[in-house]
């Protein structure tokens, strides 16, 4: 019996005695890792109970979870009020989607009207005030906390990034200069001292009235550094594109801001979306840098639970799970950037 | 003589004007608590027993406590605190910078900090101090008696330097078991590889807790270093730091006193002891000297109780941690805990 008859998977793991070998070490060595980590986190897991004292099974405690679960979501936001979180999430989410699956000529129109109308309303629906009862951000928090400054940062960092991309390809030369000087300046600066700069030395040199939020200030100065690195993204994008497609719609009569944007910037943008979303997967996971500013992100949350004496070291439980949640979130975007390109190529 | 008298007398005018005009110096930052209807307090992002967020949101422990004794005695009410959590770095800058009135974060009061920081300590309100673990079943009492034993400590740091520093000028024979990590060097320390394990006490009430039977051990309670802390604030305004310093005086006066939450009304309403009488408003003008209503503490009292009270539910006995009072305990009973009098 010739190899080539054997089912493929046969073929591909055990095809000749060396293959065999590695598979036989590789699956022990998986194994090894895995069945410990398995029978701590579901077999011998204590999943039922309100108390520290409920856990009794050796495994992982995540009555812990189960316990905290509101606040690894909403952080200190007040229990009665955390609806507004869920509508604002709902609402987001329902726009993105509705964007997405648009018939192809309401999309841009569409794409544009929700920028106008859902950072404000979303601001609205977690701040409060105008008729909501106000919650101060720093009782934000969680999950909740990390989706917004991620979501927020992108959108001050995309805009300024398409901006500063195309200015560092300007004719002029002052825009050329001071869009290399923004971008040079803040892919240079480590993203912990801008958040570290923006909480702590501008409420020092700013006159005492002015008070801008905490939050706020750490959201402006990671959309600034995330800006920069967008807007080496959308370059690259500008790059690839043949010099010829900007030529073309010169030819036709197209000025610098039609060709701009209905010709050269749908089609860069496509081609550095997978690039993009690496930045908005490197900002998911930086979003955690505001701890160092005390800001209760879900990595701060998590990290603050630790404190509560009922709670004493369930340190794997509060880590393994805000773990988790940030690697389906960066999952899930990858899988959707791989999704958008699949069908670019089409 | 007419003269002489009328001169007297508009002397003793101008200096009993002059005397309340002192009394009364302005004090921005509490017109501006007051303004605002709430004491902003810069409280540890999470430290077991002494600030923390439980399970329902709300902000709990020995630190905590201080904020909301504050609030009640500047604003009547100990729920009008606003808490900003602070990490280790950002902790002076946002006292210095006037985002927070008053820092009750374990922090440890020195020379330098004072000095150079721009702030000052208001009193002590934790002994913090590197000390031991050890099993029971070892019948060691201090750290001396641990001549002959070995201690599990982090390689490098500051408490493996203090601890053989401090046994090496006793002369006495205790081993050193250096570890990578803190944590291994507690689960050493568990798994019986050393007879003690040395920390901070409040960093010791929160790792025993994690031991496989916490009630088999205890913390030695004489420290081998000294680290007080206390509520700390900016320098200037003193009218607001004589508050913040008599505030704290008064729950440890309270706890000196037998002045409890639970009799409170009962004390201000038939002691004769003129102390308690002076610290709960029933007689004399304290509060008032310092702009406060002259019930200022005992709505502290009442609302969040005595020194005492607040250490037994957030660290001591009451707690999961059951940290023993130690050198937190009143100085008339073998501790360090001290007040000036309310005279």
């Amino acid at each position: 019996m010739s190899s080539a008859s054997l089912p493929l998977w046969r073929q591909r793991l055990f095809g000749t005695p060396a293959t065999g070998i590695v598979t036989v070490v590789l699956a022990f060595v998986l194994a090894w890792v895995a069945i410990p980590i398995i029978r701590w986190a579901l077999i011998d897991a204590n999943w039922v109970g309100t108390t520290r004292a409920d856990c009794t099974a050796g495994g992982a405690c995540w009555v812990f979870i189960r316990a905290r679960f509101g606040q690894f979501m909403y952080g200190l936001y007040p229990v009665d009020q955390r609806w507004r979180v869920d509508l604002t999430g709902i609402i987001f989410l329902v726009s993105v989607l509705g964007i997405v699956f648009a018939p192809q000529r309401l999309r841009l129109r569409a794409g544009l009207a929700a920028l106008v109308v859902l950072p404000p309303l979303g601001i609205w629906l977690l701040a409060g005030g105008f008729g909501l009862r106000p919650v101060e951000t720093r009782e934000w928090g969680g999950l909740m906390l990390t989706l917004f400054i991620s979501v927020y940062s992108s959108l001050i960092a995309i805009p300024l990034g398409i901006i500063f991309a195309l200015g560092r390809q300007s004719q002029l030369r002052v825009i050329r200069l001071i869009s290399i000087l923004f971008i040079e300046f803040w892919r240079g600066v480590p993203i912990i001292a801008v958040i570290f700069l923006a909480s702590l030395l501008l409420p020092l040199i700013l006159p005492g009235g002015i008070g801008i939020d905490r939050l706020a200030r750490a959201v402006i100065g990671l959309g600034f550094v995330i800006a920069a690195y967008m807007a080496e993204a959308v370059r690259g994008g500008l790059q690839a594109l043949p010099s010829g497609q900007r030529e073309a719609a010169t030819a036709l009569g197209l000025n610098y801001w039609k060709a701009t944007g209905l010709i050269v910037l749908p089609q860069a943008l496509r081609i550095s979306l997978p690039a993009m979303t690496n930045e908005f997967i490197a900002l998911v996971k930086n979003t955690t840098l505001v701890l160092v500013v005390s800001i209760l992100d879900l990595l701060g949350i998590a990290q603050a639970s630790l404190a509560d004496p009922a709670w004493v070291g369930m340190n794997m439980e509060a880590y393994a799970f805000s773990g988790a949640i940030y690697w389906l979130i960066c999952f899930a975007l990858s899988r959707w950037s791989r999704h958008l390109e699949s069908r670019r190529r089409l | 003589m007419r003269m002489r008298i009328l001169g007297a007398t508009v002397l003793l005018a101008a200096s009993a004007s002059l005397a309340s005009a002192q009394q009364l110096t302005p004090s921005p930052t509490l017109d501006a608590v007051k303004a605002r209807g709430n004491l902003e307090c810069g409280v540890h992002l999470g430290l077991p027993g002494f600030s923390f967020a439980n399970d329902k949101g709300e902000w709990t422990g020995l630190d905590v406590d201080y904020c909301r004794a504050l609030a009640a005695a500047v604003l009547g009410d100990a729920k009008k605190v606003k808490y900003t959590p602070t990490s280790v770095q950002q902790r002076w800058p946002i006292l210095q910078s006037g985002q927070v009135d008053v820092l009750a974060r374990n922090s440890t009061i020195t020379f330098s900090r004072n000095a150079s920081l721009g702030l000052n300590f208001q009193g002590i309100n934790f002994y913090e101090g590197q000390t031991f673990l050890v099993r029971k079943s070892t019948n060691a009492k201090t750290a001396a008696d641990l001549d002959g034993a070995s201690v599990c400590v982090a390689a490098g740091s500051t408490e493996e330097k203090n601890a053989s520093d401090w046994f090496r000028e006793r002369n006495l024979k205790v081993t050193i078991t250096n570890f990578q990590k803190n944590d291994d060097a507690i689960a050493a320390y568990d798994a019986g590889r050393c007879d003690a394990y040395t920390a901070g006490v409040g960093a010791l009430a929160g790792q025993r807790v994690k031991l496989k039977v916490p009630d088999e051990h205890i913390i030695l309670t004489q420290p081998i270093s000294n680290d007080p802390q206390g509520p700390v604030t900016r320098w200037g305004d003193e009218r607001w730091q004589l508050i913040v310093r008599w505030v704290l005086n008064g729950t440890i006066a309270a706890e000196m006193l037998g002045v409890t939450s639970a009799n409170v009304d009962e004390m201000k309403a038939n002691s004769k002891n003129s102390e308690v009488r002076r610290l709960l408003g029933a007689e004399g003008d304290f509060g008032a000297m310092m702009g406060l209503p002259n019930d200022w503490m005992y709505n502290a009292i009442k609302q969040v109780g005595n020194y005492g009270e607040s250490f037994d539910r957030s660290v001591g006995a009451g707690s999961t941690l059951k940290l023993e009072r130690g050198q937190n305990q009143l100085w008339t009973k073998g501790g360090l805990l001290f007040t000036p009098p309310f005279q």
